[in-house]
């Protein structure tokens, strides 16, 4: 059956080649679109996960609807979120405001933006991945209480290294409401650089300088008024929960609590439409391949008519004249179906390639952090696609195939033997 | 002498737009095992349709027919097919071999039906071919046979399947008189030596002079009947 119907299409290799070729664009353009949809979406949540770690919470003080205005944690807030479930670590911050640190000898001014006081062994279980000293250094222990810790950046001026492990710096600030403000200037210690860590993420600590949470909350003024709490979940599942249950523990619209993996997950689900967009404007054009295979054979059908009526009074049932044709259609989405996975991953590559120019080159001219990395799309060669691209296309093909075989099936043998 | 088809009454008409033609008005004959019958007659006078409806590629308005024992009425599409397939061989006037594949192919099509092994079947395929004097024809397709090859491939294919009766639409309607003449002689031989029964259609007198018997069909009615080989009036 399956050579008698193979060499049936061979022998009309034009016609079968053109039916086929339908197939081909059908499956090529649904592959092509599938993979590069996959190879964007991991590109995506990459570049996100050089920026965020997705079972991090971060919480700030004030909401957008109250105008970001908030007062700062105290530390019994950061109690309260420790009671909450699925909560592994909870780490607070203290930004310094109008913070400046300069290099002792020139007195110049280093590229620290900000200056945090954290606690130095919560924040690397924080951020493992990222909350990393480039070597030489070391994180302060508790006796150093002027030590400072640099980032890629804060180290630099115009990318020249102007602070280097155990060089001394000033921190200079002005603290206090303005009626008791003071200049605070101190000497610290570098005793460790970060490197470098990339990304435009929410936490970018190429621009930071850090201190000892204890030693900033010592200093008259600053107190225990936290900025920032980082909260880490045990698992980036629950992080949507576990931000539910710390907003339930403060008043409304008084904080703040951004979950990385949240954004991701939409992200994604634009990213799942537009792919599902794409996939059925792809489907369209395997359906009219669908329609091609019906009208060919349904010619077929005619030219044949004697042949079949041959068939019939030489003791073929009406299935196996139906299966004959069945598996003739069946062939055709088969081998357009492999021919079109095939290309639509060479497609996919073709346009990845394209596409990652243009991403890049439109990023570098785009407000930009200096050091983010560029987003690259490799296709994902997933199995399921092909699995569904070959079942598709061979669903098609049995659909569209099924009126012509069952009006072939359907012949009177008597009939098909005068047809002319 | 058993009866291989037992055909009593048999009617059948067929539509033109709304007039209804009839091509049989109550045909009763049968057919003896191992004979080598002819159904002589004018054209359009109901040979073909006796012919079909015997080889259960049509039905009968009227009337009944049994082949080897089973009543065709009471037979599905499906077990006519199978009885086309095991009992029954038929050789066209236009051969009706399928035109893209070769000889061999075509005489191994009824096997490949009954789903019989590809080798086994090729060597049955090219037994039966020899046995027409057609070994060297094997792999040529039917353009390139002569009218008289063809029908030789055809009768192979009638017979691969060993079937108890052949049943024949004008076989030499198509040939020259001395290669229709072989044709006969070909059916002749096997009649008597593998005892299979023949039932040919046909107005050619030469052919009917060759027959154990010959019924004469005129206008969808038996007019008469002759015993034995011999001249046949026209």
């Amino acid at each position: 059956m399956f050579a008698m119907a193979w060499d049936n299409l061979k022998k009309r290799r034009l016609r079968t080649s053109l039916t086929t070729l339908g197939v081909v664009i059908g499956i090529t353009t649904i592959i092509g679109l599938a993979s590069l949809g996959d190879g964007l979406r991991s590109a995506v949540n990459r570049n996100f996960q050089q920026g965020f770690e997705l079972d991090n919470l971060i919480v700030i003080p004030g909401s957008f609807a109250a105008g970001l205005r908030g007062a700062g944690f105290n530390p019994s807030d950061v109690a309260s979120i420790k009671t909450v479930g699925n909560v592994t670590l909870v780490t607070p911050m203290i930004t310094l405001p109008t913070a400046q640190v300069n290099e002792t000898v020139n007195h110049e001014k280093l590229g620290a933006f900000t200056v945090g006081a954290i606690n130095f062994t919560e924040m690397q279980e924080m951020l493992p991945q990222r909350f990393r000293l480039q070597p030489g250094g070391h994180f302060p222990n508790s006796i150093e209480s002027h030590a400072m810790i640099l980032g890629y950046q804060a180290a630099r001026l115009n990318s020249t290294v102007i602070a280097s492990v155990g060089d001394n710096v000033t921190l200079q600030m002005l603290v206090g409401t303005s009626s008791s403000a003071y200049l605070y200037n101190e000497t610290y210690t570098i005793t460790g650089v970060l490197a470098e860590g990339g990304t435009s993420g929410l936490t970018d600590f190429d621009y930071w300088a850090f201190i000892h949470l204890e030693t900033a909350e010592d200093i008259s003024g600053i107190g225990g008024a936290y900025q920032i709490i980082l909260v880490k979940v045990d698992d980036s599942k629950n992080a949507a929960n576990v931000a539910n249950a710390i907003q339930s523990k403060f008043p409304p619209y008084s904080i703040t609590v951004f979950v990385p993996s949240s954004l991701v997950n939409q992200v994604n689900n634009v990213l799942n439409l537009i792919t599902i967009f794409l996939l059925s404007v792809a489907s369209i054009s395997l359906i009219v391949a669908g329609v091609g295979i019906m009208n060919i054979m349904t010619v077929s059908v005619m030219e044949r008519t004697r042949e079949i009526g041959i068939m019939k009074a030489i003791g073929a049932r009406s299935r196996t004249v139906l299966s004959m044709f069945l598996t003739e259609t069946v062939l055709i989405g088969a081998i357009g179906g492999l021919i079109g996975i095939l290309m639509g991953y060479g497609l996919s590559y073709a346009l990845a390639f394209g596409l990652s120019g243009v991403v890049q080159s439109s990023q570098q001219s785009g407000l930009q952090t200096p050091g983010s990395q560029k987003l690259s799309i490799t296709p994902v060669f997933s199995p399921e696609w092909t699995v569904i691209a070959v079942v598709f296309s061979i669903g098609v093909c049995l659909v569209f195939g099924m009126y012509p075989a069952r009006k072939a099936a359907k012949l009177d043998p008597v009939q098909a033997l005068r047809y002319e | 002498m058993t009866c291989i088809v037992e055909a009593r009454d048999v009617k059948k008409s067929y539509r033109l737009g709304n007039i209804s033609v009839p091509a049989l008005r109550g045909v009763s004959f049968d057919v003896e095992e191992g004979e080598f019958l002819t159904i002589f007659g004018p054209s359009g006078s109901g040979k073909s349709t006796l012919l079909h409806l015997i080889g259960g590629l049509d039905r009968p308005d009227g009337g009944e027919i049994s082949v080897d024992g089973s009543k065709l009425l009471q037979l599905g599409d499906d077990e006519l097919a199978r009885l086309r397939l095991t009992k029954i061989g038929f050789v066209f006037q236009f051969f009706n071999l399928l035109p893209r594949i070769t000889a061999l192919a075509n005489v191994e099509l009824p096997l490949a039906i009954a789903n019989l092994p590809e080798k086994e079947s090729m060597e049955r395929a090219k037994e039966t071919l020899r046995l027409m004097g057609l070994e060297t024809r094997m792999n040529h397709r039917p353009f390139e046979l002569s009218g008289g090859e063809q029908q030789r491939v055809a009768i192979a294919r009638a017979l691969i399947n060993n079937p108890k009766m052949v049943l024949a639409d004008e076989p030499t309607g198509n040939l020259d008189t001395k290669i229709g003449g072989e044709i006969v002689q070909l059916m002749r031989r096997l009649n008597k030596e593998a005892g299979q029964t023949f039932v040919i259609i046909t107005h050619d007198a030469t052919v009917a002079e060759n027959a154990d018997r010959t019924i004469y069909l005129k206008d969808g009615l038996i007019e008469g009947a002759k015993e034995g080989t011999g001249m046949v009036k026209s």
